[in-house]
């Protein structure tokens, strides 16, 4: 069994919305290789409580990497240094012992911070809101087989939905863009002859609220890819363009 | 839901006309590359009956001039409109930021658009300066009175300070291709995993051979006369 | 308390449709005037939501995440059954009924269970429509495969990740009718009290977790899709915030709270790595088709697993069980694994955990086949462990996961609080003892879209409602009891935190009322239990503030009442003196140790009422007559 280590952290520490913060440093000593990430800043904060200090403040849920709720920058990388997986699939053995870790929230103007690593998401939900779904009331289904899908599309449409939500792809943003979430949305639906029927609006309405959102402009950098924990790729981002081009130019009403 | 212009406007938007600009000033810059690799033929007259032609062209060459014009500016107005939403949508930025490695895209290029693209901004007003609206050396050629073009070349690139310069500004032109190439195709929703990665490499093939040749030129004028 | 099931007569059949057809209307004009408070949105609550707001109800959602898509639903794995009977092999909606009936050892409602099955159908057209992309076949038509204890394939599936396909498809139906202005969003509220006027559910009192602020919200009628109460065992597989606090609160209002006991310990997660555990993760129960379960056969036996010769391994659940091997359902397969580690043959470290080994699977199929299948969990295996599972066998070891009790609910899903509805795991109605895989995301999905959507227009249709405002007396009053309650655990000025007491109940509970239990464990417990609650007050140290973001102070409230419940859930376990599905009495087993069950006497679902603080509640029996199948021991030999 790999020994106990010590890690060094800098940790961005904000009491509410609208009081400024700061990065702290806090020294955490036997720090088991095999801990995740997040049971790391448990113990930080069993420790803060035994002292009488404030714990640190986090999003965490399924701690399985699904849910989406968890999220913080490590060491300058959303999600920290680990492919394809969220912050709590993180484990300290991808850490040195004795590393200095930074730990930041999201950081983007649409995405304003509660308090600590908190930070609010629901200008995603109204992107969702504006869009993103098939209008169908429960009881209007026909049956499951009516509509064959060509498989390849059940795929592509599948890489699409594996979406969580966490929002990694706007923190890594140079431009704190959220085309990659939008994209999976719009992509998600569009390769399947269900989402289909309601294709351009869709398109239409969730990039305009993308925009009222605040979010940035997508310049193409792919930062949001390499960070997602689902790995979804910025050809979404192209068949969103797509949809949107056929909604507003090829096709328009 | 109706759709009006303002929908060309948005942030998916803007990047189809960037994007449509940027290919069509590429095509400019390799048609320019080609006539200026004339020079390297040491031919005085043919490269200024080239150039004679060009400017006889008259209402077509206007309305040429007027349309690459348009997509500059387009292209420049939504370069920075670009930049400037970037930083408004991240008003307290990271203390610490580091790379996320493939298959992000991200490079020197892609974080330097916007710098790369003001020096070129800069460059082509002066160099429409120097050489369009610059001196009016005239030549006769089989008989036709024309601009003399090629002194007029000959003479700037004599200047050492001019030559680094413009050295400069055709490396960062590169800089700029290096990621607005395939850039443009992928804002144009041109992805595809069998072609993507080759365009992303004639990019860089494409950067690398106008960079090339158009540092070429100065370099040769000045060691040449 | 009288408990009136309200099973519609007449042939199993036709019990639902002639129910459908009894039921009163609410006049379309009228559904706007009705306020509904769903509390959850998870699989049952989305789907809830944007079904009621389909139909025009004035539906207000309350959820403790950020995002209603954060629900521990998300997280379901393996699929969600339907007897659509695509793969032609002999399913029916019958069979589907047998088989959750008798899986959940006979300890459920027939009738609902019967409609389950029946409506299950639906529930796949439904998610296809709303873009869910279920596997396909080439073809363009829907793959099927077999799943946790089922001799049919009638599962459907989105790779590894259905409960997350499933929820966001509710989750987008929700927030369509957000838009249409139907339902209105209250992100991260934690509802923390019940409002009953004139006997009725009229309102709900939730802290606003952002700014601390206690909330009061009237509405005509609530349904309650909170979850289960996994969570009580400390370690489990439930997400950090599932919780039991808004059922809790229900069942101190007077909800009954039904089998407690019938706990679920899943087979297949990873094991204990330290102390600093905080959650245990599942790996899909597929992985039991082509993996292997074995021990070594000595205790002593310490050599590294491929190092063992075939000779010396006890595949014990193909010895045991030779016609369903692997695939023996949850329970059996769990208290398999806790008997061979009990006889000291565990494997790890602390010796609790038994190999699930793909060598064979691997040298039949080929590494890229099993790759295919099963690559995302073997990746998320190695992450967690740092250990290769295609190079040594996988480690596995039960865990808490499903909790088939909650509150009692009569055929309406309408508790015994008139106007309090509850859905999915938080009710008890459909898996009785047990579970079978791949039934969870059906429950949730069926009562959500199908059932409360019809059932809560008859309530509404016929009851009178007198006005109801925040600021009437019930409000303000049990307004008044959460703000004390917060008072109470803020200014505690003890020294230990909630997490080191969650962790403290947990090991009571996962040591005298896991697995196996037994009377005199599970007297201990209850003391333990009572011992530990009395510290809790004392002792108890919340950081932070009341009136600010504090997820401490969430999780204070959450323990608290999970320190009532666990002595609930104990003495469930001792007054049922059999042993059915997840709930194994070592006093009551055949002599093979297979679960022994009493039909004479336990052949009821028990609902108990709450008394006051520290007085011991009131067991009320709903008895359970099976006229469509006969009671029989499981077998899977």
């Amino acid at each position: 069994m790999a020994k106990n280590m010590t890690v060094y952290l800098k940790i961005w520490r904000q009491p509410g919305p609208d009081q400024p913060g700061r990065m702290v440093d806090y020294t955490l000593q036997d720090v088991s290789p095999d801990m995740s990430f997040l049971e790391m800043l448990d113990v930080l904060n069993t420790q803060l409580i035994a002292r009488g200090d404030e714990p640190v403040e986090f999003d965490s849920d399924c701690r399985e990497g699904i849910c989406g709720s968890c999220g913080m920058v490590i060491n300058g990388i959303a999600h920290g240094p680990l492919k394809g997986v969220a912050t709590c699939q993180l484990h300290m053995r991808s850490f040195d012992d004795g590393a200095t870790i930074v730990i930041e929230p999201w950081r983007a103007r649409s995405f304003p911070v509660i308090k600590d690593l908190v930070v609010d998401r629901s200008a995603f939900d109204r992107i969702i809101i504006s869009g993103g779904y098939v209008t169908v009331k429960t009881g209007q289904a026909p049956d499951a087989h009516a509509i064959p899908v060509p498989r390849p599309d059940q795929e592509k449409a599948m890489d699409a939905a594996a979406c969580i939500g966490c929002g990694a792809c706007v923190a890594a943003c140079p431009n704190a863009s959220a085309a990659l979430f939008t994209a999976a949305k719009i992509s998600h639906l569009a390769y399947l002859p269900q989402g289909r029927v309601e294709a351009r609006e869709r398109a239409l309405a969730m990039v305009r609220q993308m925009d009222a959102e605040g979010f940035g402009n997508c310049s193409n950098h792919g930062e949001c890819e390499a960070v997602c924990p689902k790995e979804i790729s910025i050809s979404t981002i192209a068949k969103m363009r797509r949809e949107y081009l056929k909604a507003v130019v090829l096709n328009p009403e | 839901m109706p759709v009006s212009c303002c929908d060309l406007w948005t942030t998916v938007g803007k990047k189809y006309l960037a994007a449509a600009a940027g290919l069509v000033f590429l095509v400019f810059v390799i048609v320019h590359l080609g006539g200026n690799l004339l020079l390297l033929l040491d031919n005085p007259n043919l490269y200024n009956s080239y150039s004679h032609h060009l400017v006889s062209l008259g209402p077509l060459l206007w309305f040429g001039e007027a349309v690459l014009l348009a997509f500059f500016l387009l292209h420049a107005v939504i370069g920075t409109l670009v930049y400037i939403r970037a930083r408004e949508a991240r008003p307290v930025g990271y203390h610490e930021i580091a790379d996320a490695g493939k298959p992000s895209r991200k490079t020197l290029s892609s974080r330097t658009m916007i710098w790369s693209g003001i020096v070129i901004l800069v460059f082509t007003i002066l160099h429409l300066i120097t050489f369009k609206f610059g001196e009016h050396y005239t030549v006769v050629v089989d008989g036709i009175e024309m601009r003399d073009f090629h002194t007029l070349v000959v003479e700037v690139f004599q200047k050492p300070g001019y030559v680094v310069w413009y050295l400069l500004a055709m490396v960062l032109l590169g800089l700029h291709l290096r990621h607005g190439f395939w850039s443009a195709f992928q804002s144009l929703g041109v992805n595809h995993p069998r072609y993507t990665p080759f365009i992303y490499g004639l990019g860089t093939g494409l950067a690398v051979l106008l960079a090339f040749g158009y540092i070429v030129i100065p370099i040769y004028v000045y060691f040449k006369y | 308390m009288k408990l009136d099931s309200k099973v519609p007569g007449g042939p199993i059949q036709e019990k639902w449709d002639r129910h459908r057809f009894e039921m009163k209307l609410v006049n379309p004009a009228n559904k706007r005037k009705y306020k509904i408070l769903v509390v959850g949105t998870g699989l049952a609550g989305a789907s809830a939501a944007a079904t009621l707001g389909g139909l025009g109800y004035d539906v207000h959602a309350f959820f403790i995440h950020d995002s209603p898509r954060r629900a521990h639903s998300i997280a379901a794995q393996g699929g969600i059954n339907a007897a659509k009977n695509y793969p032609n092999d002999g399913d029916s909606i019958w069979r589907l009924f047998y088989d959750t009936i008798k899986g959940g050892d006979y300890r459920a409602r027939e009738a609902n269970v019967y409609r389950l099955a029946q409506v299950a159908n639906n529930i796949i057209d439904q998610c296809v429509a709303q873009g869910v992309p279920f596997a396909r076949e080439y073809g363009g038509y829907l793959d099927n495969r077999s799943f946790g204890g089922a001799q049919v394939s009638r599962t459907f599936y989105a790779r590894g990740q259905t409960g997350q396909q499933l929820l966001l498809g509710a989750y987008s139906a929700m927030m369509q009718q957000v838009n249409a202005g139907n339902v209105k969003l209250y992100p991260r509220r934690e509802m923390l009290d019940l409002v009953i006027k004139n006997g009725q559910a009229r309102g709900i009192i939730c802290r606003n977790l952002v700014s601390g602020e206690i909330e009061s919200h009237a509405g005509h009628a609530v349904a309650l899709c909170t979850g289960g109460y996994g969570n009580l065992y400390y370690l489990s597989t439930n997400a950090m915030n599932s919780n039991a606090t808004a059922a809790w609160r229900c069942y101190k209002r007077g909800a009954a709270f039904a089998n407690p006991c019938f706990t679920q310990i899943h087979p297949t997660c990873i094991p204990v790595s330290g102390d600093h555990q905080s959650k245990l993760t599942l790996m899909s129960e597929s992985l039991r088709n082509d993996g292997r379960v074995w021990v070594p056969k000595r205790a002593d036996d310490k050599r590294p697993p491929n190092q063992i010769p075939e000779e010396d391994r006890d595949y014990y659940l193909e010895r045991r069980y030779p016609s369903f091997g692997n695939l023996v359902p949850r329970d059996v397969a769990s208290r398999a694994a806790k008997a061979v580690c009990d006889e000291g043959r565990g494997v790890g470290e602390a010796g609790l955990s038994v190999y699930l080994d793909f060598r064979d699977a691997i040298a039949r199929l080929g590494r890229k086949a099993i790759a295919d299948k099963y690559g995302n969990l073997f990746d998320m295996y190695l992450r967690i462990t740092d250990e290769n599972p295609y190079e040594v066998p996988m480690r596995i070891y039960p865990a808490v996961h499903y909790t088939m009790g909650g509150l009692w609910v009569d055929y309406n899903l309408m508790s015994t609080i008139p106007g309090l509805y509850v859905l999915g795991e938080a009710n008890f109605s459909d898996h009785g003892a047990n579970r079978l895989g791949a039934s969870a995301l059906m429950q949730g999905l069926a009562d959500g879209y199908f059932i409360l959507p019809y059932t809560i227009g008859d309530y509404l249709a016929g009851s009178t409602f007198p006005t109801a405002t925040v600021e009437d007396d019930e409000f303000k009053a049990t307004r008044q009891e959460v703000l004390d309650q917060t008072e109470r655990m803020i200014r505690n000025r003890g020294n230990k935190d909630p997490r080191t007491f969650h962790r403290e109940l947990g090991a009571i509970m996962w040591d005298y009322v896991g697995m196996a239990r037994n009377a005199q464990g599970l007297r201990e417990a209850i003391t333990k239990i009572r011992a530990l609650r009395e510290e809790y007050w004392q002792n108890l140290k919340v950081p932070g503030r009341p009136d600010s973001f504090n997820k401490y102070l969430e999780y204070a409230g959450r323990i608290g009442d999970y320190m009532e419940l666990g002595e609930l859930v104990a003495m469930d376990a001792l007054q049922r003196e059999e042993s059915c599905g997840g709930h194994f009495r070592e006093e009551y087993q055949t002599e093979e140790g297979e679960a022994l069950r009493n039909d004479e006497r336990f052949a009821f679902a028990a609902a108990w009422e709450y008394k006051g603080p520290n007085q011991k509640p009131e067991l009320h029996r709903e008895d359970l007559t099976f006229e469509s199948v006969e009671l029989k021991q499981r077998s899977y030999k």
